[in-house]
């Protein structure tokens, strides 16, 4: 499979994006093909139980919509008690969900968004644009709201009727809808922090209990946006995916969510369970610092991309649940550019650059990595052993979570760092590689880099702005400070019986509700 | 020296003056253990001060900005010098107040779940240790050298050998995986207690195992201490039934070894427990003190100490008026 899917990204242009996803998705990543046979034909029928298994940790709960959700368990349980304005979507990265629809102004900097028909909290009341923009306030003044409404002023943000929100923006922004996806929760005005717990949502599912991170929540029948399937969801936090994969395999629960590699090795033997692969769930990148340092000549920097062995890297780190990068982040984005050749190991050139750009092969350079997530830390070690077949030397030192994010994260010449939360080119862009962004990884300043992504987002027109977001990727894909050896797929492990769960990577995951049990 | 009677027990001041000197020793026992309590959170502050980061910085989202998380800093009080921190969170002990979070929640909640369900399995493999134990100890002592003697004293040796996540592995394949008789994993109801009775059979006996290995052996050495003692030798004599000698003499006198024994149990279940939850996802204070020791969390790691600290001291507590009891009846 690996070689199938490694060809259908070589072939390029011609079978673009269906190719790749086709690539992804076949084995066990869509979940009615992995279903048993015959089951594909059944309709979806209403009612029954699912219990899912989420990771979190009984020291970080929190009810906080707009807090810092670290728990994957809680994530799910606001996503299915709360709407956010939008969703990501399968072949548009925003999707409507509790704003049906939203209009730009011409200059682009000013957004209407129309709330949903018949939308109401759960206790009846409608939902008014007062309650969003209260709720998108407060969420712009957590102390990540900078970053999460970024551009966007808490005066900025304003009912202009009953049914329309307006956003206005410091600059145009053609993409401002994909702000609006994560975690714009929309509470009653005035809810207050002490009553949180029971505060009322607009959700697919109202909660029936919650205790220490464990939930039960019952269908909504009221919901706007269409018919429940599921009776209930029960929702049980894991500390440990190697318990949480246990479960399942005792039967215990019916879906263990974002589960892992490793838990899906184990699964393989066991027929009645299915292993359900996300595409583009996780980026793993190694970082190389751009503005200054060993790494700065663009020569070195492309030497590296050439050294390593991606195919290798996505077989042994990723235990093969994963594709295969071209050094664009985004790689879920429909707009991601398909056709720029895919970087293969080349150590011939790779030696030839780094000859050219007279990098010094004598001296032992640094990798710091930490072991946050699985397969961080051995991402690192294999690179290493790589690159050193182009006569590059490098000791990968493997740093406390905490020391790491505060020393070397943003500021080493070499490190790896991870994003699970986006997947557009235009998220990464903004946030990641703009000369002035706050979390620019890699300390990235191309001028030509900035005026492409300006120029996108100042255009209205979509066919215009692919050709401009196209400028983009290609500075990137030959510039950036980013090396993206592949993408690590989400892995969700379910029983015999579950089908429909979301296929979208990052929080695309929480999607219930179209979800069912045939039994 | 007089009768010593266990703290709590005994007269109003102004009582018999016998009574005295023992509730005063019981008194000193008690501000001793207090002291050492303070000590251990004293410690507890410094230990998670000296860890790198701290909770503003360990609970921020990516892309929280440097003020923000100055902000936070300020908010949760890190600014201020620790000892200011430590006599703040103390005094707000007396109230029941153990403080606040990293993420703004107040620590008892926190622990309300999970300390009762920490207890509970805890208790349980302290029971089922001590019973397993004196079965197993007295079983073996019955034919000193014996083939069931030698027996019990190697598997005893392992047991208390293994690490606890190799018996919970093993306990896992063999209960759950293979023959599906047990849950794999325990879930949490509506009441934040396991779902069934059943989910606490693994957990249990994967603590319970290796302080089974422990206390029989010493269970078996202090019943053999007896064995030699005149009266023991009388009974046997007497040709007294063995069940009867082991329980009615030999018994009551090897009981403060055993007192010791569990009680030096209760701390390395506690040691334990943090594995056996993860393991099993068990709904405990291990996995809440694991988070917040990553989350440089301190009034949440002090919360969780204070509770184990106070549990153990009480059944340290317990283990020296058994002691005090039966050396005070021999006497």
């Amino acid at each position: 499979m690996g070689v199938t899917r490694r060809q259908l990204l070589w072939a390029g242009t011609g079978i673009g994006a269906a190719g790749v996803l086709a690539a992804c998705s076949s084995g066990s990543g869509d979940s009615k093909d992995a279903a048993p046979s015959g089951a594909a034909a059944q309709q979806p029928r209403v009612g029954g139980t699912l219990k899912v298994g989420a990771l979190g940790k009984a020291s970080a709960i929190t009810r906080d919509p707009h807090g810092t959700q670290a728990n994957e368990s809680d994530y799910l349980i606001i996503s299915l008690l709360y709407d956010t304005l939008a969703v990501p979507g399968a072949t548009s990265n925003t999707v409507s969900r509790l704003a049906a629809s939203w209009k730009p102004s011409d200059d682009l900097k000013t957004w209407r968004f129309t709330l949903a028909d018949g939308a109401k909290f759960h206790d009846g009341t409608p939902v008014t644009a007062d309650d969003v923009v209260w709720s998108l306030q407060r969420l712009r003044n957590t102390p990540a709201g900078k970053s999460r409404l970024p551009g966007i002023q808490p005066e900025g943000i304003t009912a202009e009727d009953a049914k329309t929100v307006v956003l206005v923006s410091d600059y145009p922004n053609a993409d401002l809808p994909l702000l609006t996806r994560l975690t714009t929760f929309v509470l009653k005005k005035g809810t207050t922090d002490d009553a949180l717990a029971g505060a009322p949502g607009t959700g697919p599912f109202k909660l029936d209990w919650y205790r220490d991170g464990n939930a039960r929540l019952v269908r909504n029948d009221d919901w706007y946006g269409g018919k429940v399937l599921l009776d209930a969801v029960e929702v049980r936090l894991f500390e440990s995916p190697q318990a949480m994969a246990n479960a399942l395999l005792a039967g215990q629960i019916d879906v263990a969510s974002n589960v892992g590699a490793v838990a899906a090795r184990t699964a393989e033997t066991h027929k009645d369970v299915q292993i359900l692969r996300r595409p583009n769930d996780m980026a793993m990148p190694i970082v190389m610092r751009t503005a200054d340092g060993p790494f700065a000549d663009p020569r070195v920097r492309e030497a590296l991309k050439s050294a390593v062995d991606r195919d290798a890297m996505v077989k042994q780190v990723l235990s093969g649940y994963g594709t295969v990068g071209n050094d664009i982040l985004g790689t879920g984005d429909p707009a991601l550019a398909k056709d720029i050749p895919q970087r293969t190991r080349d150590l011939a050139k790779a030696k030839q650059l780094l000859a050219d750009a007279g990098f010094d092969t004598s001296k032992t350079y640094d990798l710091l990595t930490t072991e946050d997530i699985a397969g961080l830390a051995e991402s690192a070690t294999l690179f290493a052993t790589q690159v050193r077949e182009a006569g590059v030397k490098i000791n990968v030192v493997k740093q406390d979570s905490k020391v790491f994010w505060d020393e070397s994260w943003l500021k080493a010449p070499l490190y790896t760092t991870y994003w699970g939360t986006n997947d557009s080119v235009v998220f990464f862009a903004s946030k990641t590689m703009l000369s002035d962004s706050g979390q620019n990884e890699a300390a990235f300043k191309e001028p030509t880099f900035d005026e492409a992504y300006r120029a996108a987002m100042g255009t209205a027109d979509a066919a215009e702005r692919a050709k401009l977001l196209h400028r983009l990727q290609e500075i990137e894909f030959t510039k950036s400070g980013y090396l993206l050896w592949g993408m690590a797929d989400g892995i969700d492990l379910a029983g015999a019986a579950v089908r429909d769960l979301p296929k979208l990577p990052g929080y695309g995951r929480v999607q219930l509700e179209k979800t069912w049990l045939a039994r | 020296m007089t009768t010593p009677r266990p703290a709590g027990a005994g007269a109003p001041p102004g009582g018999p003056a016998r009574i005295l000197p023992g509730a005063g020793r019981a008194a000193r026992l008690a501000a001793r253990r207090l002291g050492l309590l303070v000590a251990l959170l004293a410690a507890v502050f410094a230990a998670v001060e000296l860890l790198p980061g701290d909770a503003a910085g360990a609970t921020a989202e990516r892309g929280e900005s440097a003020a923000g998380v100055a902000a936070r800093r300020a908010a949760l009080g890190l600014d201020r010098p620790l000892a200011q921190r430590f006599w703040d969170w103390m005094t707000g002990l007396p109230a029941g107040d153990l403080g606040t979070t990293a993420r703004g929640q107040h620590v008892t909640d926190v622990l309300a779940g999970p300390f009762p369900n920490t207890l509970l399995l805890g208790v349980l493999a302290l029971a089922l240790s001590t019973t397993g134990a004196l079965a197993l100890g007295g079983w073996a002592v019955l034919r000193p050298g014996g083939r069931v003697d030698r027996v019990i004293e190697a598997v005893a040796t392992v047991a208390f050998a293994l690490p606890e996540f190799v018996v919970s592995v093993a306990l896992l394949l063999l209960l759950s995986q293979w023959t599906g008789w047990l849950p794999a994993v325990t879930l949490t109801g509506a009441d934040g207690a396991p779902e069934s009775w059943d989910m606490l059979v693994l957990p249990l006996l994967a603590l319970a195992i290796p302080q089974i290995g422990w206390n029989t052996r010493i269970v078996r050495g202090a019943l053999a201490d007896q064995a030699g003692l005149p009266h023991v030798q009388a009974s046997v004599l007497d040709g007294l039934p063995r069940r009867r000698i082991l329980v009615h003499h030999m018994l009551p006198g090897a009981m403060p070894a055993v007192a010791t024994g569990i009680a030096t149990s209760a701390g390395m279940l506690l040691g334990g427990a943090v594995v056996v939850e993860t393991l099993f996802n068990y709904p405990g204070v291990g996995a809440v003190l694991a988070g917040a020791i990553a989350d440089r969390d301190t009034p949440l790691v002090a919360g969780v100490v204070m509770a184990a600290g106070t549990a153990v001291s009480l059944l340290l507590l317990l283990a020296d008026l058994i002691r005090t009891i039966t050396l005070g009846e021999r006497r």
